[in-house]
């Protein structure tokens, strides 16, 4: 890979990249550390990138998330519930803002349904391309967005009653 | 699940914004990289300790048989004899102390 390629690959990816990975750690130094690990691991290594196996975004996604689960993996102090099988109970709404009690919410996901959400929800990936991303089949990450935006609607509940009657007549 | 709720629940997590990328991490990625070559300048590499030690023991000896086996370099010495004259005018005279003092 040559210096105007990889520029111009960074050019075009690192945002979705930073957002993905900052509304995954949560943390904005997290995000460019991962950030940074992913493009180096890309100079130095882009023989990894096959074409014809998928996109370069989705490569670099599915980098940045292997980075992503491997630093949030040792960071956790306590043993999560099963990630298929969680349930998130409501949010309190009391004090907080609209967008911070969704932050909230979105971060008690389990890793993999955040992932999917994320990448679904944000950054509008196509379902096939978050599998390849993911390495994993395609009903599983259906599977894993089915049960994050399960858990989304019992924490948000609150807010989506009341967005309802605040939003409903507008559509 | 109806078709509604799902429009609305992707409405609501709209409200969460995520920043784009800083500008600093352009400094961090762009130059962060190195050309291969750089390695051989700023690079390191991990040794374990028994093989650091050995390789040391080795240099070690090699350098004292080195010393011990360099032989004695050949003294030479020339003689130049450009600028000798022999003596012209040879007038032989012994001394000794005993008929000196006579």
């Amino acid at each position: 890979m040559t210096d105007s390629e990889f520029r111009e690959a960074y050019g075009r990816h690192k945002d979705t990249l930073y957002r993905f990975a900052w509304r995954m750690t949560g943390s904005a130094a997290a995000a460019e550390d991962l950030v940074q690990d992913c493009f180096l691991m890309l100079w130095r290594n882009a023989a990894a990138y096959d074409r014809e196996r998928g996109t370069l975004r989705s490569f670099l996604i599915g980098v940045t998330r292997n980075l992503a689960l491997k630093r949030l993996h040792k960071e956790r102090t306590f043993d999560e519930l099963e990630e298929e099988t969680a349930i998130c109970g409501p949010i309190d709404p009391a004090g907080r803002e609209r967008r911070e009690m969704v932050a909230q919410a979105v971060a008690a996901l389990p890793l993999l349904q955040r992932e999917a959400l994320i990448l679904a929800e944000y950054e509008e990936m196509p379902m096939d391309e978050i599998a390849r991303s993911s390495g994993v089949e395609l009903a599983a990450v259906k599977s894993r967005l089915h049960r994050a935006r399960e858990n989304l609607r019992r924490m948000l509940a609150p807010l989506l009653e009341t967005k309802g009657a605040t939003y409903g007549t507008n559509r | 699940m109806e078709p509604t709720d799902d429009a609305k629940l992707s409405e609501l997590l709209r409200e969460w914004r995520a920043p784009d990328a800083p500008q600093s991490l352009d400094a961090r990625v762009l130059g962060a990289r190195k050309m291969w070559w750089s390695f051989l300048l700023t690079g390191s590499i991990r040794v374990p300790v028994p093989v650091g030690v050995a390789i040391a023991a080795t240099l070690l000896a090699m350098a004292a048989a080195l010393v011990r086996q360099r032989p004695a370099e050949p003294v030479t010495s020339s003689i130049s004899l450009v600028d000798f004259r022999p003596v012209e005018d040879l007038n032989v005279r012994v001394i000794g102390g005993h008929y000196e003092a006579r």
